[in-house]
């Protein structure tokens, strides 16, 4: 009996979404005792939970636990303690602790600081030119012209490549006897010695970047622009406002979560730029197209030195989280 | 400061006839602004079609034309010798049409186990409270705001252990097997399931539909929208996928067609036209779903824009 109550008790105490069961017949059955059934819902660290949705729950998640342990929880793990590690990934049963070595190594590596100079100057020059050049165009295709729709479609296009193809079509381009010198040439500018140049090579990256993944900021932008309702701009002139005023005033603050999010998720992508010189320029000529991300790829794959790429891996995530969760909060403050 | 009083009633009547006065200096900024735009559309365009002309004609033929504009227009109006180049592209790499069915092999795979993997956990978290599940939801958000740089090497380690790279069908499973689960997903499952009513399900209950069947029967064909987002979105990336194809894959017959364009490009003797060819190939099916699914593309994008 006394369980009984408890149990009833838990019923009445579980939220109104869940409560509403219908009541079982044979409780109302005229002269009938309460049926001795099992109660529904059970307690666990303090809260309520129906039994039945525990287990259907448990069950449509655990594909996702399972795969999400061993392919994205696992690597952490793995990463992280392989970094104190002399790993080496064709002897991963005979791994010897070594301490912080691993890390002091990662400060006083010559490439590695090449190779982050090198993101570096790509992400300070690709994502604020980016970020103009698809906030720009949504800003000037915004209103609804016929124009408009083509000049959208037709920037949008180099979205449609993967970064594959752009780099394979770049890459031949930009070759010594390809396109572009032929253009120069007949322009009177001259052979440019291209991704054969170590300075160059790392400016036809940015551009390319730039010229694939504009159009896919641009349809985010304009989709935020399409959001801020014509009523406030309405209101706006009446009350006097000039195109200027009511760009900085409503234009802009309206647009301004998207931008973050823009800005946040292009940095990201910024800072793991790999299959570009992978492709083109396989990280030369002279380190100069050296990134982060392939500098880690290398280490831990082609020199199979796990540990050690582990190390680097951990400190730049380290580095990129630092910056992204400041970069959030500054812009939610913002808001 | 003494018009701001005044322009606002010459603005309005003139911004209602969206006629406003032609004086000199917007002709001539509408002007740059449209020779602006064509200038930067032939930028952005000239390189795909110029991919996709140079792919209807002899590799002889690219490099004569490459300094006329002739290199910009079809060598030939004869439209059948255009696709020399993608015959030969068939008969020179053996296993290129492999290198296509493997593309859509992995992709259909792909899709379906993250349509099935990340709807059933997006759903669980939105309504069926279990222990533990405000712990995976936070994780999941935690997972999506930190930037946790390339697993790629990890994440190869721990395949080597599972044995996965072992032999030539494992590693497709090897391949596969990663790419199923995503954070970004279920999240975006999640918040389209928790706003979507509660009485369609609460009505199936009643009607002694199990929750299995509740999922699968009413709430899958209601979130069409969400579904079809996702599945566009990992099509695409998928069928992109470039890196970790070409590390789990070093044998020809099982790369995708990305993966592939590398034996193509490196091929020596290099042809431009097969290369040229090889890479619109690998672009078409891209293209045909930007086309038929821009509207879940849009809506995609402005849900992420959104978050």
């Amino acid at each position: 009996m006394e369980r009984m109550l408890k149990t009833d008790e838990i019923e009445l105490a579980a939220p109104m979404a869940q409560a509403e069961e219908p009541v079982p017949a044979e409780s109302i059955s005229p002269g009938g005792k309460p049926p001795k059934r099992k109660s529904r819902y059970f307690r666990f660290l303090g809260r309520t939970y129906k039994k039945d949705n525990t287990v259907v729950g448990l069950l449509f998640t655990l594909p996702a636990i399972v795969l999400g342990c061993i392919f994205v929880i696992a690597p952490m793990v793995v990463s992280l303690s392989y970094s104190f590690t002399d790993a080496y990934l064709l002897r991963l049963d005979e791994i010897h602790f070594t301490g912080i070595e691993q890390f002091k190594k990662v400060f006083s590596d010559g490439f590695l600081w090449n190779a982050f100079g090198n993101t570096m100057v790509f992400v300070v020059i690709t994502v604020p030119v980016q970020l103009c050049v698809a906030l720009g165009l949504a800003l000037i295709l915004n209103s609804k012209i016929k124009a408009n729709t083509f000049f959208r479609w037709a920037f949008f296009v180099p979205v449609m490549l993967s970064l594959a193809v752009t780099s394979f079509l770049w890459g031949n381009l930009f070759e010594q006897d390809g396109l572009i010198n032929a253009l120069l040439v007949k322009l009177g500018i001259g052979e440019q010695p291209f991704l054969d140049d170590p300075g160059q090579a790392m400016g036809i990256i940015i551009f390319i970047s730039i010229w694939q993944g504009a159009g896919y900021q641009m349809l985010i932008f304009l989709s935020g622009l399409k959001n801020i309702q014509p009523e406030i701009y309405e209101a706006a002139s009446l009350d006097g406002a000039n195109a200027t005023q009511r760009f900085f005033y409503i234009t802009i603050p309206n647009i301004l979560p998207t931008f973050s999010f823009v800005l946040i998720t292009m940095l990201i992508g910024a800072f793991r730029l790999i299959t570009q010189p992978m492709i083109m320029t396989q990280g030369g000529p002279e380190d100069g197209t050296m990134t982060m991300s392939y500098y880690i790829y290398q280490q831990g794959i082609t020199f199979r030195d796990v540990g050690y790429s582990s190390a680097i891996a951990m400190v730049y995530t380290v580095f990129m989280s630092v910056i992204a969760l400041t970069l959030r909060k500054v812009m939610d403050v913002k808001n | 400061m003494e018009h701001s009083t005044t322009m606002p009633q010459a603005d309005i009547p003139a911004a209602k006839k969206h006629k406003r006065p032609l004086t000199a200096a917007r002709i001539v900024l509408s002007v740059c602004k449209w020779l602006g735009l064509t200038v930067l559309c032939v930028l952005f365009l000239f390189p795909i079609w110029w991919m996709v002309i140079s792919s209807f004609k002899p590799q002889t033929v690219i490099y004569e034309q490459l300094d006329s504009f002739m290199t910009f227009l079809p060598s030939t109006w004869n439209i059948g010798e255009w696709f020399d180049s993608y015959i030969n592209l068939f008969n020179s790499f053996e296993y290129f049409g492999t290198a296509i069915g493997n593309s859509v092999l992995y992709c259909a795979v792909t899709v379906a186990g993250v349509l099935l993997v990340n709807s059933l956990a997006g759903y669980a978290l939105a309504r069926l409270e279990f222990p533990g599940s405000r712990f995976i939801s936070t994780l999941i958000i935690l997972l999506i705001i930190v930037p946790v740089e390339t697993s790629i090497v990890p994440q190869y380690v721990i395949l080597s252990q599972l044995g996965l790279l072992a032999s030539p069908a494992s590693r497709v499973v090897g391949y596969l097997l990663p790419s199923i689960v995503s954070a970004f997903y279920i999240f975006m499952f999640r918040q389209y399931f928790m706003g979507m009513p509660r009485e369609l399900e609460e009505a199936a209950e009643i009607d002694g539909a199990g929750k299995l069947k509740t999922f699968f029967v009413i709430m899958m064909p209601l979130a069409k929208a969400i579904f079809a987002t996702v599945a566009i979105f990992t099509f695409m990336g998928a069928w992109n996928e470039y890196v970790f194809a070409d590390l789990m894959f070093p044998q020809a017959r099982q790369k995708p067609l990305q993966a592939f364009l590398q034996l193509v490009n490196t091929y020596n003797p290099k042809d431009l036209s097969m290369v040229m060819a090889a890479l619109t190939v690998s672009t078409i099916p891209i293209a045909i779903v930007y086309i038929f699914c821009q509207r879940y593309i849009v809506e995609g994008v402005s849900f992420s824009g959104l978050k």
